[in-house]
């Protein structure tokens, strides 16, 4: 289970990169603001993998709900901004 | 940025919100010293807070809860426990935040007397940090005017 849980853990990583290119290449605003939302979520996924390969899943569960409220917080300041500025190139 | 939204989802969702998101930063400053966080951590959650209802619920529904006056009052009074705390140890021939010391003031054993420190520490660094959060956001949002009451 374990070797299991790091693959899916490696994958994720992988992943990530994919989206980051989305971030930094991505035409428009929106592209952006969704591929950090997802790198995100991502993040969240990663940190409680990790927090199982640890055995210290109780630890991991508090941090990992952090990055998922301050990424909900983030995400709708950004649409916030933009709602206000209009899109921008 | 710091205008009412006119979004419902968005206004009831922060509403609802708000609430835990208070609870669980005070969570994570009291068991700063058992698990990860601490005064910084659930300072900027609690921050998080103030500045989630100012995006979603603007400027004039905010101040009535925490407003600019506050925020400065209670990152001096954060202030003010960090360093009281700090000091009181100085008078009791310790170090400055050598929490031990406080046991002769407490009538407690000094491990007991660190963990009581520690956890008053953590308590003036969480106020400090989310007024100074809220504070941040506010005068970048605003560029420093005061915006008229909506």
């Amino acid at each position: 289970m374990t070797t299991f849980f790091l693959g899916i853990g490696v994958g994720l990583c992988i992943l990530v990169f994919f989206v980051l290119y989305r971030v930094v290449f991505g035409p428009g605003i929106f592209n952006r603001v969704a591929a950090i939302s997802a790198i995100g979520t991502k993040t969240l996924v990663i940190l409680l993998i990790i927090g199982y390969l640890y055995d210290r899943i109780d630890m991991f569960v508090d941090i990992s709900m952090v990055y998922a409220l301050l990424n909900f917080i983030g995400t709708l300041a950004v649409a916030k901004y933009l709602e206000m500025e209009g899109e921008r190139k | 940025m710091i205008h009412i939204s006119d979004d419902i989802i968005i206004r009831t969702l922060a509403r609802i919100l708000v609430p835990f998101i208070q609870l669980y930063a005070l969570y994570v400053i009291m068991h700063g010293h058992y698990s990860p966080g601490g005064g910084f951590q659930g300072g900027v959650i609690l921050g998080a807070s103030m500045v989630l209802l100012l995006i979603t619920h603007g400027y004039g529904e905010t101040k009535v809860r925490f407003s600019e006056r506050g925020a400065v009052i209670f990152s001096s009074i954060g202030l003010l426990i960090y360093s009281g705390i700090g000091t009181l140890c100085l008078v009791f021939f310790g170090n400055f935040l050598d929490y031990g010391k406080l046991s002769t003031l407490l009538q407690v054993v000094p491990a007991h007397a660190r963990s009581l420190g520690i956890l008053g520490v953590e308590l003036g660094v969480g106020f400090a940090v989310m007024a100074v959060m809220f504070s941040i956001f506010f005068d970048i949002s605003t560029s420093g005017e005061l915006p008229v009451d909506e």
